[in-house]
């Protein structure tokens, strides 16, 4: 992996994963060293946020898929329902019936 | 324990099917409820909505354990999710609208240009269709890399893993070049 996509690996393996205190303490050394790390680090939390917020507008967005979905089927239902109702009843009221 | 599960797996594997499933059960119940207790059809798909999520974000964690049926656990949480509305409704009853609540809202406009307002979203809607997929499968939805990497017709999970970070960096750099933009200039 290229080196900028390991250091995304790095980071985000400490802000979401289960460093192990080994990684905790070279982490705590490298905020000493690293002067950019900090601000990566913010800006990668901020990455977090914005996909949670773009995934909870995913799914909203397919359940309305959905809803429309079964709204339709439903109306297609009820108008089915009331067209073989009147067909019925005609049938009913036919002679010999 | 195996039901939630079976349910988590299904949630995971077949989203579409699995959710179309659950609103089919659940759905008229919820309806029943709110429309009983002063809502609309309209409201009732709202709160019933927002209960998907907040259920689907938890079923998918490996803690989670359902002690009762998807359906009846829905229905508890529209319950207090409408329960809640109807209190805040009755603490702020509806009133017109007047020139001093638009100038409040127009105040409480965020200012551009701050790191908070940059709104990363816009930033992951920019990414293309591929990228965005990858990402929230993987940090929203919560797929298995395995799965992504088949779904997205990737070699291998290594692929796969290359790839989403590869995106992650695209997503990090367009927000970093606005950020830069925005405080050059403050």
């Amino acid at each position: 992996m290229r080196p900028d996509l390991h250091r995304l690996h790095w980071i985000e393996h400490h802000l979401l994963g289960h460093p192990t205190p080994a990684e905790a303490a070279d982490w705590r050394t490298q905020q000493l060293v690293d002067a950019e790390l900090a601000a990566d680090t913010e800006i990668q939390r901020q990455l977090y946020q914005g996909l949670y917020q773009a995934g909870r507008q995913q799914l909203r967005w397919e359940l309305d898929q959905i809803h429309a979905r079964l709204q339709h089927s439903a109306r297609r239902r009820g108008w089915l329902q009331a067209a073989t109702d009147v067909l019925r009843r005609t049938l009913r009221l036919l002679p010999g019936r | 324990m195996e039901i939630t599960a079976s349910l988590r797996h299904a949630l995971l594997t077949d989203r579409e099917q699995t959710l179309t499933r659950i609103y089919q059960r659940a759905f008229p119940l919820v309806r029943h409820y709110v429309v009983q207790h002063g809502g609309t059809a309209h409201e009732a798909k709202d709160v019933f909505q927002d209960a998907v999520v907040v259920f689907y974000e938890k079923a998918v964690q490996e803690s989670f354990v359902l002690s009762a049926s998807v359906s009846t656990y829905l229905l508890g949480v529209c319950r207090n999710l409408w329960h809640r509305e109807l209190t805040r409704r009755a603490r702020l009853p509806l009133t017109d609208l007047t020139d001093e609540h638009t100038q409040q809202v127009a105040d409480a406009e965020p200012t551009a240009d701050t790191p908070d307002s940059l709104a990363v979203l816009t930033y992951v809607e920019q990414l293309g269709e591929r990228c965005k997929s990858v990402l929230l499968a993987f940090y929203y939805f919560q797929q298995p890399l395995e799965q992504i990497a088949s779904t997205h017709h990737y070699a291998s999970v290594r692929s796969a893993t290359v790839q989403k970070f590869k995106c992650l960096e695209r997503l990090r750099k367009s927000v970093r070049a606005a950020l830069s933009e925005a405080f050059a200039h403050a």
